[in-house]
């Protein structure tokens, strides 16, 4: 037996077999795991995983080429569900509010979830600020959209009186008008959704390289100067991961929407989603739902594959392996 | 660190910049704070206090809003004339229930996921990563054409497995990661001590016990909040709080009390929880992408 004792550098790690193997450990000590053992421990997962999405994915395809729960029964009828929707108006006007309600949310919360760790880094109550800051997330979208309904309530909600106080609304409740609506619903994401892109912010500065920021400063940089230059470029991946995941999130989640308008009033806040939701479960159209469940799914599957390469950046490296 | 302390001098301008960073803290605090108060209070209110406001423009008046007797009759009625005990109890099951099912599982497959190459793994962890990222009305809808098939909807059992849709991938995306950090000679050494694969398995999981106990805790905060699942799929026998709260906003007559007081009920537990899992609180919400 050769004692093959090579000093592999820390993450030299070969595969043989699929099997993991340390270079630098004695040949006796590699024992080689059967890979079928591991096959074994990850096939549950693998299964019940396959069960609940790849099966339905492929429902979701037959019904959206059938008229599902028609009274002649599922008949088929092709590409028709997709044809309708060319021609739906409700359609691109639910993606196009999906866009804008997303962009907004996202450039708000970047805008005041950076400052607020900008503010926050280092600060004396960083640890307690950020704790209390974070509470928002923990609740139910749905009740933080009952909890605002209820603020916005043009007889008796206390934000509505506020607003009506300082002469920015009058009688109709911001949630009541087809201008104002959609405020309303960008205002509850960024209350309950800023501190996320806070907390990411900041695990970003905590990496910021202190010595060339000081270095900087020596040479005569202003803090401003200092934050464009060294800190922003640092920053830069987590908030890249930080906008993905809300992006996402925007159109995984219509809880917050159908609490505060459903959809309302005069479909000015109709995102996508909300109008799949209408016609699948309102309406029962299950076979046009579908046709538009696969183009959202589509559209985030795209998103996902974006969002996987923003993931391997540098952001999910260990803090105590850098600096 | 003597590096720590950057000499500063304390100039009018950075006076007013101090003066104008504590004003926007406050004004955050308040603006965070002040509708989760505005709900705490107000499920203790009667139902004519909870209407009072005082008239447009009145801001002198504003203490009215604490001119209330308090009272717990909201909450003696979600619990004694509704039926949230049993919404509270769907909850704990449907939440809990998958919660359970997806780290047990997923632990299994990242552990193995971590240790194992083979080809195909990126895709394979695509397709995970779809999975979870997936819009959920979008799963609803072929969901509950299967669920319905097999007298799923209105079931924990149905729940469960919808919550597991979203909590299975996140748990075996995340996880690996934690078993990534674990090296390999640990289960190697135990191996060599004569134990089996599966004992080297459980060797190593202490070592990943606090990451597995927090995400245990934030599939369980993950599936409690969710709404749109738990209004279609539970509807009928496996309410859960979100939905029962939802339904308590009927047209004619909105019990705003009670519907705060379910807001709590809901919602101080997860509280509780975040700040258990504070420290993981940014890896979780980030699937694994940045660590504190």
């Amino acid at each position: 037996m050769t004692q093959n004792i090579s000093p592999a550098p820390e993450g030299a790690v070969r595969y043989v077999d699929g099997a993991k193997v340390l270079d630098y450990l004695p040949q006796v000590f590699n024992v080689k795991p059967s890979s079928s053992y591991y096959f074994w421990l990850m096939a549950p997962a693998l299964i019940v995983l396959a069960a609940i999405s790849i099966y339905p994915f492929f429902w979701l395809i037959w019904m959206s080429l059938h008229n599902v729960g028609s009274s002649a029964g599922d008949t088929f009828v092709g590409l028709k569900n997709f044809e309708k929707l060319l021609t739906d108006d409700k359609f691109w006007i639910g993606w196009g509010l999906l866009f804008k309600y997303s962009a907004f949310c996202m450039f708000f919360e970047i805008a005041i979830g950076v400052l607020l760790a900008v503010i926050l880094n280092g600060h004396r109550f960083e640890n307690i600020l950020v704790t209390v800051f974070l509470m928002p997330m923990m609740m139910a979208p749905a009740i933080a959209g009952l909890v605002w309904y209820y603020l916005f309530n043009s007889t008796f909600g206390w934000y509505h009186w506020l607003l009506q106080s300082l002469g920015i609304l009058g009688e109709t409740s911001i949630i009541g008008s087809t201008d104002t609506a959609m405020a309303a619903l960008i205002i509850v994401d960024i209350w309950q959704w800023t501190p996320l892109i806070t907390l990411i912010t900041l695990a970003g500065m905590k990496r910021v390289p202190r010595d060339q920021l000081e270095a900087n400063m020596v040479d005569g940089a202003s803090a401003f100067r200092n934050f464009v230059a060294i800190t922003l470029p640092n920053i830069y991946p987590f908030l890249l991961i930080g906008i993905m995941l809300r992006f996402m999130d925007n159109f995984r989640f219509i809880d917050v929407i159908l609490a505060l308008t459903g959809g309302g009033p005069a479909e000015s806040t109709k995102v996508l989603p909300v109008y799949l939701f209408d016609v699948s479960f309102v309406f029962f159209k299950l076979g046009r739902g579908a046709a538009i469940a696969l183009t959202l799914l589509i559209v985030t599957i795209i998103l996902c594959k974006l969002l996987v390469r923003v993931f391997e950046g540098p952001a999910s490296k260990r803090t105590d392996m850098g600096s | 660190m003597a590096s720590r302390d950057v000499v500063t001098y304390k100039t009018p301008l950075s006076r007013l910049l101090n003066v104008v960073i504590v004003i926007f803290l406050a004004f955050y605090l308040v603006w965070t704070v002040l509708p989760l108060f505005l709900m705490f209070v107000s499920s203790f209110k009667d139902l004519l206090a909870a209407f009072q406001l005082p008239p447009v423009g009145a801001f002198s008046q504003i203490g009215l809003f604490f001119d209330f007797a308090p009272t717990t009759k909201h909450y003696y009625n979600l619990f004694y004339n509704l039926d949230f005990s049993t919404y509270l109890m769907n909850s704990i099951i449907a939440a809990g229930g998958s919660a359970v099912v997806s780290v047990v599982l997923g632990s299994m497959a990242a552990y193995s996921l971590s240790r194992v190459d083979f080809r195909g793994k990126g895709d394979l962890f695509f397709w995970i990563i779809s999975t979870r990222m997936a819009p959920v009305v979008a799963v609803l809808v072929p969901l509950y054409a299967i669920f319905r098939g097999f007298d799923l909807i209105g079931t924990r059992t149905g729940l469960i497995l919808a919550y597991t849709t979203f909590n299975l991938p996140f748990a075996i995306w995340i996880l690996k990661g934690f078993f990534d950090n674990v090296p390999f000679a640990i289960e190697e050494a135990s191996m060599v001590d004569g134990s089996t694969r599966f004992q080297a398995f459980r060797a190593i999981l202490p070592l990943v016990a606090p990451g597995i106990g927090a995400f245990i805790v934030l599939c369980v905060l993950f599936a409690w909040n969710d709404f749109l699942f738990a209004s279609i799929i539970g509807s009928g026998g496996a309410k859960t709080l979100p939905p029962a709260t939802r339904e308590l906003v009927q047209p004619q007559n909105i019990q705003w009390g009670s519907i705060m007081a379910a807001g709590v009920v809901t919602t101080v537990p997860m509280m509780f929880l975040g700040l258990l899992i504070r420290r993981y609180l940014v890896t979780g919400l980030t699937m694994g992408a940045v660590r504190e």
